[in-house]
């Protein structure tokens, strides 16, 4: 076990956007986002004005991860068709794997499939906010990104002996840190102002049952998560599918036949979105 | 349609989609057979992929990844809605390769 308390190792996490190996357009990015009051005008201004936020945005609204029929043009059209929040999402997601790219591109591909698994889940469910949902299930690892750009050397080994072990990346924190990347996400997403349905999804995505607020779309995150690690898509850091919760299973209310309709849904989409990321320059 | 890398390109391949560039003009259309200079061409056009019709690269076969769904599952293997879990994505797969 890494010999820090709960109390350092949460500082040191909540401080990640300090680290040098932070890129700096996220940076910038949390200095305009992390205020609550920032609007949409803000927001929109100053991705506007970034030529490299602008195309990342473009992109990913474009992508096979929201499958808008119509392309969009600008920033401030996705904004209005998508809201502030899942733009915030979505730049976040951007930059917080930006960090990874290279070292996780499996995590990152496992994040675009749970996020595209979300959105159809979210939508037979016909739940308000699809792409909110989507943007969640994008995010729900970001403590795997936060605790391995702090703890490099110690999450590297971890990773190969949860694989010599056959544990997940969950048990294998636990063991390490007495936490898990539930908490670590949970903790960045707080300190950066995220939406409260943000970080309880990203806290319980594990623990459904425990969501108190957002529990369908913590159950709707979780089955994403499971079914993508299902079909082997991506890789989050283990090759085991976790258990399913039973709680949430039967709070979705949803019967082996909607399994079979919403992978059949899934497959053009996932085979579009391996093409999305093969052709990430 | 698979996506092919540049690297992996042959002559005699087919286009499944057309390559594009940025404003949306149509470089080279759907259904154009590469040559060794189109393949020269396309190397300097600074894609990642293209679409290939068929199947160029060669999938896994059904076997393996039934194999590899009861690698994933074997730690969770012991409860019901697991195992329906599994054999719904086994039969997704069985599916995919009758196609």
């Amino acid at each position: 076990m890494i010999d820090k308390d709960i109390r350092t190792i949460r500082a040191e996490i909540e401080r990640i956007d300090t680290l040098p190996t932070i890129p700096t357009i996220l940076k910038k990015l949390l200095g305009v986002i992390e205020n609550p009051k920032a609007s949409l005008t803000t927001i929109g201004n100053f991705v506007s004005n970034d030529p490299v936020l602008t195309s990342r945005v473009l992109r990913m609204v474009n992508s096979p991860v929201y499958g808008f029929p119509g392309r969009i043009s600008s920033v401030n059209q996705s904004l209005i068709l998508l809201g502030l929040n899942v733009v915030r999402g979505l730049l976040l997601g951007v930059s917080v794997f930006e960090a990874m790219q290279k070292a996780m591109l499996g995590l990152w591909e496992h994040s675009l499939g749970a996020a595209i698994a979300a959105r159809v889940i979210a939508k037979r469910k016909k739940m308000n906010e699809p792409e909110e949902v989507s943007i969640a299930a994008l995010l729900h690892d970001m403590g795997k990104v936060a605790l391995s750009l702090k703890f490099p050397a110690e999450y590297e080994k971890l990773l190969s002996d949860v694989e010599a072990r056959s544990l997940l990346v969950y048990e294998g924190e636990k063991e390490l840190f007495e936490i898990t990347h539930a908490d670590a996400g949970a903790w960045v997403a707080k300190r950066w102002n995220f939406p409260p349905n943000l970080v309880e999804i990203i806290e319980y995505h594990h623990k459904p049952h425990l969501s108190k607020n957002y529990p369908m779309q913590t159950a709707v995150v979780h089955l994403a998560d499971v079914l993508i690690r299902a079909r082997g898509f991506g890789f989050a850091g283990d090759m085991l599918v976790p258990h399913l919760n039973q709680a949430a299973w039967y709070s979705l209310d949803l019967k082996e036949q909607d399994l079979k309709d919403i992978m059949h849904e899934l497959e053009d989409l996932l085979q579009e979105a391996a093409e999305f990321i093969l052709s990430d320059e | 349609m698979p996506a092919v890398t540049i690297a992996n390109l042959k002559s005699g391949m087919k286009l499944s989609k057309p390559i594009v560039n940025d404003s949306g003009m149509v470089l080279l259309p759907q259904g154009a057979v590469l040559t060794a200079s189109l393949i020269g061409r396309i190397e300097n056009m600074n894609l990642a992929t293209v679409s290939i019709e068929g199947s160029s690269e060669p999938r896994k076969p059904l076997e393996a990844v039934l194999a590899e769904i009861d690698a994933r599952f074997r730690m969770a293997d012991d409860h019901p809605l697991m195992q329906m879990l599994k054999r719904v994505m086994k039969e997704h797969f069985e599916v995919l390769y009758q196609r």
